[in-house]
């Protein structure tokens, strides 16, 4: 039973992190990249 | 202190001065796709995995990709090891890994890590050792060079976000890199003495006719990856102090050597990719400074040793006949130097494997492996994280130098904005919030204080130690906390998975980021990344972000107890 706990928790920590790609992206996105004063 | 002890600090550093430079160019012949002696068997992977090799990954393909192939290979390591009892090459008939310990042994070492809660000869079969274990210390080895490779990138040329190819970037590291190197260590351990057979324990009778039990098998093949590839997961208990697997002075510091070798290369290597060769000196000599001043520390407060000791009559003055100091938790073929030394580099980088007890150090002497692991794991650091945990710094210190000049921060030519500096922040802060919150966490819960087996500021450091330890993927341990519990097992192994991945996810970000950008020619208001002023000012943000978030951590655990240990108080 145990078993599958922890390879749950393993995927879902994965998959989680993989949101965090996405969410890292939009965060970039958001902020964007605007022409800097000299 | 000793003038011998000195000489071999001193004949180290030499050495791995003059080998950076040799380092430095194989590495970059490795990942500029130069070398081609395994080019069959590259093709060949790549063609059973599907894989493109000329594909310009975006560096949120280059991450999903790092991600899937970690997940996959740990979760194959978690059942191999909950199996184990029916594989093969198991001559002591051991049973599968209890489901806590696989987990956390999965994670572990998947992430670098290589915390174990567990004794190798008494518990890994011979398959577990050479198809799981020592796999990940090549992959994980690999990835973490892939990603510190992918960085370089990011930061010189402009490619819309494209940072490389993973897979290529991972077959390549382990092909040309750790495997050719690894082979040449092992066969320089073997000839030392060190053992490499797959025979069943011996059973020996010793001389007062006891029976012992001695441990076998393939131990310098995996030594020599494990020191290469700062995994540091001992093939023995006893780590790097065992006999059969650092039988001489000699395999003791190669085992140093392999430690930092790779991680000083890479700053030449990196140099050389951003056309900028003083920048890469200047990051290798940020980081000896730092290294210096840590084995400085180190030795001295073990050399010291302990001033009780000293009250009551007791010789602890190094002489001919005795090493002095402290040598409680210390093998005495390498003495106080090599000890101290080795606790210094084992967690300036993100090994972990030790050849003396850290817990038996004196508290300022703990303190340094505590504090090198807090920092960051940035002085030389893990093989590829050393680099990129620098390279962190460095975008956040030319930052900070752009706030105080009033311009945009610019860093080889490319401008430093706001998404580069959340990205570098959340790599800052992912850290200490990982460290600080579980050890918050354990020392109030009954399940965290269950595997304590000191009291006081003493008791403190040990769960700070593993929880550092962690995160920081470096796997060593302080003892005297039984981390063999399923509350252990489980908090270390989701620490040391998010203490690796969620922050290699931001660092790609912010190389993703910068690759998006052009690069701008040098000017009068470029800040200098090749001069003393640099590397001051890189040690001063590095120490004073590492201060401000752990000093207070610190003053609860090693300082108070060095405290109290003046005023005649032990623990």
């Amino acid at each position: 039973m145990l078993d599958l706990w922890y390879v749950l928790g393993s995927v879902v920590f994965f998959v989680a992190m993989i949101a965090y790609v996405r969410a890292c992206e939009a965060l970039g996105r958001d902020s964007g990249s605007k022409e800097a004063t000299p | 202190m000793t003038a011998n002890g000195w000489l071999q600090i001193a004949f180290y550093s030499v050495v791995l001065l003059a080998l950076t430079k040799p380092m430095g160019v194989y590495i970059l012949k490795v990942y500029d796709g130069s070398l081609t002696w395994f080019r069959p068997v590259e093709r060949l992977l790549y063609r059973l995995g599907g894989v493109d090799p000329e594909e310009d990954q975006h560096w949120t393909q280059y991450a999903v990709a790092m991600l899937v192939f970690s997940a996959a290979s740990m979760l194959l390591t978690y059942l191999a090891l909950r199996l184990q009892g029916l594989l093969p090459l198991n001559p002591q008939k051991f049973a599968g890994v209890v489901d806590r310990q696989a987990f956390e042994t999965a994670a572990s070492f998947t992430t670098n890590t290589n915390w174990q809660s567990y004794s190798g000869e008494s518990t890994m079969s011979y398959f577990s050792q050479m198809t799981q274990l020592a796999f990940h210390n090549f992959a994980s080895a690999a990835e973490g060079v892939a990603v510190a490779i992918a960085l370089a990138r990011g930061i010189s040329r402009r490619s819309a976000g494209r940072l490389g190819n993973f897979w290529v970037d991972l077959v390549r590291g382990t092909l040309y890199l750790f495997l050719p190197l690894s082979l040449v260590l092992a066969l320089l351990f073997v000839q030392q003495g060190a053992i490499q057979n797959f025979l069943p324990y011996l059973e020996v009778h010793t001389l007062e006719g006891a029976k012992q039990t001695i441990a076998m098998g393939p131990g310098a093949s995996q030594e020599a990856i494990k020191q290469l590839g700062t995994n540091g997961g001992g093939f023995f208990n006893a780590n790097a102090a065992h006999p059969l697997t650092s039988p001489t002075p000699w395999t003791n510091f190669l085992s140093m050597l392999g430690i930092f070798l790779v991680s000083a290369g890479l700053t030449w290597t990196y140099g050389r990719m951003v056309k900028k060769q003083g920048h890469g000196w200047a990051l290798w000599t940020a980081m000896y400074i730092l290294f210096l001043g840590g084995v400085t520390t180190a030795y001295w407060a073990e050399a010291r040793g302990n001033p009780i000791h000293a009250a009551r009559g007791i010789d602890v003055v190094a002489s001919a006949t005795q090493p002095g100091g402290n040598m409680e938790g210390k093998e005495v073929r390498f003495g106080i130097a090599n000890s101290a030394l080795y606790a210094t580099l084992t967690t300036d980088a993100s090994c972990g494997c030790v050849n003396s007890m850290h817990d038996s150090f004196t508290p300022l002497g703990g303190m340094v492996p505590l504090v090198n692991m807090q920092l960051g794991e940035l002085i030389f650091g893990g093989v590829g994280a050393g680099l990129y945990g620098m390279l962190m710094m460095v975008l956040l210190t030319v930052f900070i130098a752009g706030l105080m000049v009033g311009r945009t921060p610019e860093y080889l030519g490319k401008k430093v904005e706001s998404r580069e500096v959340r990205m570098v922040m959340l790599y800052v802060l992912v850290f200490p919030f990982i460290i600080l919150v579980n050890t918050g966490l354990s020392v109030v819960l009954p399940a965290g204080l269950a595997g304590l087996n000191n009291s006081g500021p003493h008791g403190f450091t040990e769960i700070l130690y593993g929880f550092t330890s962690t995160p920081a993927n470096n796997g060593s341990a302080f003892a005297g906390l039984t981390g063999s519990t399923y509350y252990y097992n489980t908090m270390f192994g989701f620490a040391t998975l998010i203490g690796r991945f969620a922050m290699q996810v931001p660092m790609l970000a912010a190389a993703g980021f910068l690759a998006e950008k052009k690069l701008a020619p040098e000017s009068a208001g470029t800040f200098p990344v090749t001069t003393p002023l640099f590397i001051v000012l890189l040690l001063s943000v590095i120490l004073i972000v590492g201060a401000l978030t752990f000093f207070p951590a610190l003053s609860l655990g090693p300082i108070v107890e060095h405290l109290l240990m003046q005023s005649g108080r032990l623990f």
